[in-house]
């Protein structure tokens, strides 16, 4: 069957189904959810923003802490499955290179990595490296840029591209008037991205896998972006409604109870625009309102902690763990169509299912 | 080469670049505010400065041209350096 659902390949890599579980910070998709959908035959991610935010002695020792609770998850979820496992890692975090370093010692399948451009990532691999190095991007001229330094400087081409569009959740690489702006939207820039790296494929006689991400709801909508020629798709939203997803059920309840219009974009103290399901807690920050902390650690390069009325980290990690009055679930732009709370296993099939009826 | 060559080219790129006017790439003007860089531009920009004067920046010196006149300097300095 010419439309059968095709897998994914990223170097010596097969997942079996093309669809990747996008990293979800903090401490959304940890371990088990990762697994899960590694089991499933899909690529399972780890996030590893304020990861460390999980240990008692945190403000402590925040860095140490960061890549203990790293390599316990990774170590985690290797024992509970033989599938393709990546950890997801912000080039805006400070502690960026040392999470690299750890996650390779680790021999984990795939790095992933936006919110920046991972402009020396390959610094950080050798000959024995069999970690793939996949950057996240908002733009097919970040894509060019991408793969213009890292052939000049290193002779490597990203293994694959996740293309993030303006309907996903959280952090979001667009101006806020590009969100809404249809010339910007993942339809648009998926072919961009494919003919952008097209000549970068030629010359080292490698294929770039480009993975559409941001808004895909469906199976029919992952039809529509293979059709399109993305070589798979990267999911979050759909995967926070799950049993094994790592955050708190109060948290899925945010998901379950949200409306369309509760969808709403905030300017993130770590100036980026990012999407969220109003609360409270975003109510009160929109009357002015502060939240006090201490910044326990710089732990975003770009955050302006001095001036910032809250601290985005703690506001995720007290939503993560329910306590949702003292923080906010970020979210996709289709949260609000979320209806139930299944297995991944569940949730894969219906969305094969789909995709075979829409192919039909 | 001398100073005012150098700075020159540089006034060239970076208007190149920005497609901006070259009156207005002034050494107080700062990349971002005044001449509206985004961070992809940044990045296009010292890649741009390395291809054109064949030396290596690395990114903590990048992070310290804010400005025309901190890229002037920089460059300046660098291209002595290599002679």
């Amino acid at each position: 069957m010419a439309n059968k659902l095709k897998p994914l390949r990223i170097g010596n890599l097969t997942a079996k189904v093309p669809i990747i579980q996008g990293g979800m910070g903090v401490g959304i998709s940890l371990s088990g959810l990762a697994a899960a959908v590694a089991n499933e035959g899909g690529v399972g991610v780890i996030a590893t923003a304020g990861i460390g935010m999980l240990e008692p002695d945190f403000f402590q020792n925040f860095e140490e802490a960061n890549l203990r609770v790293l390599r316990r998850e990774i170590r985690a979820a290797r024992a509970a499955t033989t599938g393709i496992l990546g950890v997801n890692i912000m080039v805006a975090l400070t502690n960026f290179a040392t999470l690299v370093r750890t996650a390779i010692e680790e021999g984990i399948d795939i790095i992933f990595s936006g919110a920046g451009l991972p402009l020396d990532m390959p610094k950080f691999r050798d000959e024995s490296t069999q970690t793939k190095l996949v950057p996240i991007v908002s733009s097919a001229r970040a894509a060019t840029l991408l793969c213009k330094r890292w052939t000049e400087k290193y002779d490597y081409l990203p293994d694959a591209l996740v293309v993030e569009g303006p309907l996903a959740g959280g952090h979001l690489g667009f101006k806020l008037d590009q969100i809404f702006n249809p010339a910007f939207a993942l339809e648009k820039l998926i072919p961009k991205v494919i003919e952008a790296v097209q000549p970068f494929c030629e010359k080292a006689g490698q294929s770039i896998p480009v993975i559409a991400a941001g808004g895909i709801y469906t199976g029919a909508d992952i039809f529509r972006f293979m059709n399109m020629g993305a070589a798979g798709v990267q999911l979050g939203t759909r995967f926070v409604t799950t049993h094994e997803c790592d955050a708190s059920m109060r948290f899925k309840q945010a998901y379950l109870d949200s409306k369309k219009e509760d969808i709403m974009i905030i300017k993130s103290p770590v100036e980026m625009p990012g999407r969220v399901i109003r609360n409270a807690f975003i109510e009160a920050l929109n009357r002015g309102e502060k939240e006090p902390y201490s910044c326990p650690y710089h732990c975003i390069i770009t955050c302006d902690y001095q001036n910032s009325p809250y601290c985005i980290a703690l506001a995720l990690i007290n939503a993560q763990k329910g306590e949702l009055a003292r923080g906010f679930p970020f979210a996709g732009a289709n949260a609000w169509r979320t209806t139930e709370i299944i297995s991944v296993k569940e949730l894969m099939n219906s969305l094969i299912e789909e995709y075979h009826q829409a192919a039909a | 080469m001398a100073d005012n060559e150098l700075e020159n080219k540089v006034r060239k790129i970076i208007a190149d670049r920005l497609q901006v006017d070259e009156a207005s790439v002034v050494p107080a003007a700062s990349f971002v505010e005044d001449l509206g860089a985004d961070s992809l531009d940044l990045v296009e920009l010292v890649m741009a400065f390395e291809e054109e004067f064949k030396l290596e920046i690395p990114d903590q010196d990048a992070e310290t041209m804010k400005t025309v006149g901190a890229a002037f300097e920089y460059l300046n300095k660098k291209v002595a350096e290599i002679g």
